[in-house]
This record gives C-alpha cells, structure tokens and sequence, in this order.
C-alpha cells in the first residue's frame, strides 16, 4: 500500500499534474480571498474555506481521473493485480495519494489564514472546525471520483462521470428546495454532502456529519475495490 | 511447482480455455505454443493470479493461487505482452518501485535492483525515463521488473513481438540466461524461438491442450532414416522392403542418376546410435552400396503444423 501510495506521489510530482493543480487551486483561490476577505475589508473565513469546497468539487476529478482508468488504460494494472499487494490495498494506496494532495492544498491555503491573521481577527478552534469540513468533505469526493475512475475505460471518461457526479450531489441541494414531497426532500438532504458540511462552516462540530463523510468514503472505497474485482472475475 | 488441473476459462460466451490441465516442474523451460487466440495469453494469466479460472485449480508450488494469492505471486515475475511500464519514472525508480510493491527488504533494494540492471543490460539507461527508451530497451525494463523479488518463475508473454531481428537476439539471450536458474514459461507463436530456447512444448488449439511433449526426449518408439543407395530404384527397393520385417522402406524422388533414395522406419531400439549402427550393418550384410544416410527427426513445424485445426 504505501508502494502505491509512493508511487501515485510520484506520478503526481514526475508530471505537471502535481503542480498546475495546486497552482490553479490557488489562482482561483486568490480571486475568491480577494473579492471575499480583501476587497470587502472582511474576516468572513468560514465563508471563504466554504466556496474553497465547491472548487475542490470542480477540480477534485483532475486528481483522480488517472488513478485507476489510465492503469487499465496502459495495462500498467497488470502488474499491480499480479502482486502480493491486496485489492484493497491498491485503491486505498491510490487513495491516500490524492487525499495527501488534498492536504497539501490545504496547507498552502493557510497563507490566506495568515494574513487574515495579520490584519485582523482569526478564530482558532472555529476556523480548525471549518478546515475539517472542508478536508471531510474533499476526501469524500476524491473517494466517489475515485470509484467513478475504476469504472471507466479512459481518463477522459473517468474525468466527466466524476465532474457530473460532482455537480448532480451539488444540485441535490437546489433539488431539495424544489421537490414538493417532503420524504423526498428529506432523502435528497441526507444524501446532500453541503448539507452536511453546513454545521463545520458554521464552526460546529458535527459528530453527525464526521460519520456521515467517513461512512461515504468508506461505501465508495469498497465499491471501487467491489468494481475491480468483478472486472477481474469478469474479464 | 505449477499445476494446472482441469482448467477451464469463460469470457461471457467465449471459451479461452478448455479443461485445460498439465505441471511444470521446478528448472524446466517451457512453452506455449498456438495461433492468435488459441489461449496462450489466458493460460499465463490464470497462473499470474491476474484472473481466476471459471473452473478447475491452479496451483503454484503447493498452494492454490485463489487461496493464497500473496504467497504465489510473490514467487512469479510476469511479463505481459505490453510491459507495464509508468513512462514519466526513470528506469531505476521503476525497479525501487516494483520491488516495494514485492516486499523487497528496504536494505536490500539497491543491491538488488544493481544486479537486475547488469544482468538486463540496462546500465546506460538506469537513469533515463522509461517514455523516452527505445522498444527493445522497454521490454528489457519490462523483463527487469519480472525478476524484481525471489521470483523463482518467470512469465513472459511474447517477450520478442515488434523487436527488430537484433534486439530479438538479445532478448534471447538474455532469456537463455535467465533460464538457467528459474522456471520459465514463455508465449509464442515463433516456432524457432521456441525451438532454441524451450526444452519442453505445450501447443494449445482453441483453448485445447493439443500438444505436451519433451524436446529432449524420443517422441515415438520409431526412428527415421533417409537413404541414398546405389542402384537402379525397383531393385534397391525390392531388396530393402525384404532386409527385415521390421524395417519398412518407402521410395522417394531422387535427386541423382543411378542412386536411389529411401525412406526406412525400424523401430527405435534404445538410442538413435544403435538404431543406425544396426541398420548400416543390415545394408552393409544385404550388399547394399550406402552412399549416404541421416536421421529424419520431425520438426516443431511439423508436430506444430500436425497438432492445430486447419
């Protein structure tokens, strides 16, 4: 597992991937610090590392498209699935991969923290429950692209089902104001991974919510792995 | 060490393999012979553990590989027709790679790795990224991530398919080489590949095991002589066809005017030494001129050609 996980690091870092990533992050990041935090005189945090989540949604498939659809691409997968390593421990090898990526985005976005910090007022233990918001809510998307990488053919393909699924649990959210029946609107906030998220970027530590993430990453982990296998069975 | 019993394989409708079933032994150099799609592919790829049989085992040392997959595959290097390659990594970050991924002790890993890249010939490309390598040096890379580990088999799926005829010499040799401490097995559907470098032959035909013989040993109990006799043909053939009952002889076109040349079959008697010293001295006793004699052996074309469906 941690060979994989090595390997994925590498094949992020040995590419431009590693870096356009966190550097587009970034740029877009910016341009919502500056119409957000600097251009209102504000130290509205909370606010910011929200939208922070809604781009991690748009970009998150770039990190994972590759993941497991480019080894069945290449057929490099032939030689992890006739190594001692388990199923289990490719997919979550490669998915540790991308949530380390997820926290060195992070990290870097502490910058805007700092200077917040410098000019004004930042609130520690609020602004600790936003940021595990925000990474709960990153981890478990990179888990449902993740699983959406292992069922397509090319990265491409892995790429648009993991940005449509992205926006369809981002849409659930209108979805639910608009639907009438009430169980359905019920079912549809469940479901709802912003729902979900709005106690953290309220500074609300949500023992709910915390489960609900890992409870997603979990299902869409063991689904990945579930695909692989039956692919395997199957070919 | 490998065993195959009753194997069977299904894509949806499509049979790949037909209760398929044979051993390889520790040491033996085997391979697969067989047309495009006649299984080959598949039958290596059961015994990598990349896929499991619909029915049947398959057994590497003495464990099933569904039942203990990790100890199995930690004792197979396989090639794949296409090397798994990751082109952005370097040749030797490549090898660390695979060798973590078979638990290679972390102290061990660059002494092992050196002695992969000597033993492969990769030495001026260790540093340089596997994309930018030419094919014959990709599949060297590809054979080097096989023996990462103590793998004691080594499976190579037409290990010399698109290389110019110099590289395909040297990948050759390299598995000449490699087969003087592992078991290996090897695809292919180059016959005088396989005639170099196997000491054993298995022929698969639509999925069926059609052919499993030893190169090395006698095929049939019968030997085979081609003859040049002095003489007119229906006298030399009359006296041949009553030397012994068990020696039979058949005319053949000749070549040269006033020599004629025979086909004979006696049975084989020990080794094919003795066969021909005992059918020199019967010509010889019989008055027979013999101007030239050789042994017919059947080739591999031959048994190859004999064994698959038209």
């Amino acid at each position: 597992m941690k060979a994989i996980w090595k390997r994925e690091m590498q094949g992020y870092f040995f590419t431009p991937v590693g870096y356009v990533f966190p550097g587009v992050f970034l740029t877009v990041a910016s341009v919502l610090f500056y119409m957000e935090i600097l251009s209102q005189r504000s130290g509205d945090l909370p606010s910011f590392v929200s939208e922070m989540s809604y781009l991690w949604m748009l970009l998150s498939p770039v990190l994972t498209m590759r993941l497991l659809a480019e080894e069945r691409q290449k057929k490099t997968d032939q030689l992890l699935l006739t190594s001692p390593v388990s199923l289990p421990g490719i997919v979550i090898g490669k998915y540790l991969a991308a949530v380390t990526m997820l926290l060195i985005v992070s990290a870097l976005t502490l910058l805007y923290v700092l200077i917040v910090a410098i000019y004004g007022t930042v609130y520690p233990g609020e602004l600790a429950v936003n940021y595990l918001g925000f990474i709960l809510q990153g981890c478990a998307f990179v888990a449902l692209d993740l699983f959406l990488s292992s069922c397509a053919a090319t990265p491409v393909t892995a790429a648009v089902l993991a940005f449509g699924a992205n926006f369809l649990l981002w849409i659930l959210d209108l979805l639910e104001t608009a639907v009438r029946a009430e169980w359905i609107s019920a079912a549809l906030k469940f479901m709802s991974l912003y729902s979900r998220n709005e106690p953290f970027m309220m500074g609300q530590l949500s023992f709910a919510g915390i489960f609900f993430d890992l409870s997603f990453i979990v299902i869409f982990l063991a689904l990945a792995v579930f695909r692989m296998d039956r692919r395997r069975v199957g070919r | 060490m490998i065993e195959l019993d009753h194997v069977t394989k299904r894509y949806g409708a499509v049979q790949a393999l037909r209760d398929v079933s044979f051993r390889i032994e520790k040491g033996e150099t085997v391979g697969l012979l067989g047309r495009n799609g006649a299984g080959k592919t598949t039958a290596l790829n059961l015994i990598t553990g990349y896929f499991p049989p619909t029915e049947g085992t398959v057994t590497i040392g003495d464990r099933s590989i569904l039942a203990d997959p990790r100890h199995c595959r930690r004792m197979i290097g396989y090639l794949p027709e296409r090397p798994p390659l990751y082109d952005e990594m370097t040749v030797e970050s490549y090898l660390r790679f695979v060798c973590e991924l078979r638990e290679v002790e972390k102290k061990e890993i660059p002494a092992h790795i050196s002695e992969i890249i000597s033993l492969c010939g990769l030495e001026e490309v260790r540093r340089r990224v596997l994309g930018h390598l030419s094919k014959g040096f990709r599949q060297r890379a590809g054979i080097a991530q096989a023996l990462c580990g103590s793998t004691e088999i080594l499976i190579l799926d037409e290990p010399t398919v698109g290389l110019d005829p110099r590289q395909t010499v040297e990948i050759r040799d390299l598995i000449r080489a490699l087969s003087a401490d592992r078991t290996v097995i090897f695809s292919s559907h180059i016959l005088s590949e396989v005639q170099q470098l196997c000491s054993r032959v298995i022929i698969l035909d639509e999925g069926r095991m059609v052919r499993d013989f030893d190169r090395n040993e006698p095929e049939s109990a019968e030997i085979r002589f081609r003859l040049k006799i002095a003489g007119d043909g229906e006298s030399v053939m009359k006296r041949l066809q009553h030397l012994d009952p068990e020696i039979h002889a058949e005319k053949l076109p000749a070549e040269e005017d006033g020599v004629t040349e025979a086909r004979v079959v006696l049975p084989r008697g020990g080794d094919g030494g003795a066969a021909a010293d005992r059918l020199f001295r019967t010509l010889a006793a019989a008055g027979l001129a013999v101007r030239g004699m050789r042994e017919e052996k059947e080739t591999l074309e031959e048994i190859f050609i004999s064994s698959v469906r038209k």
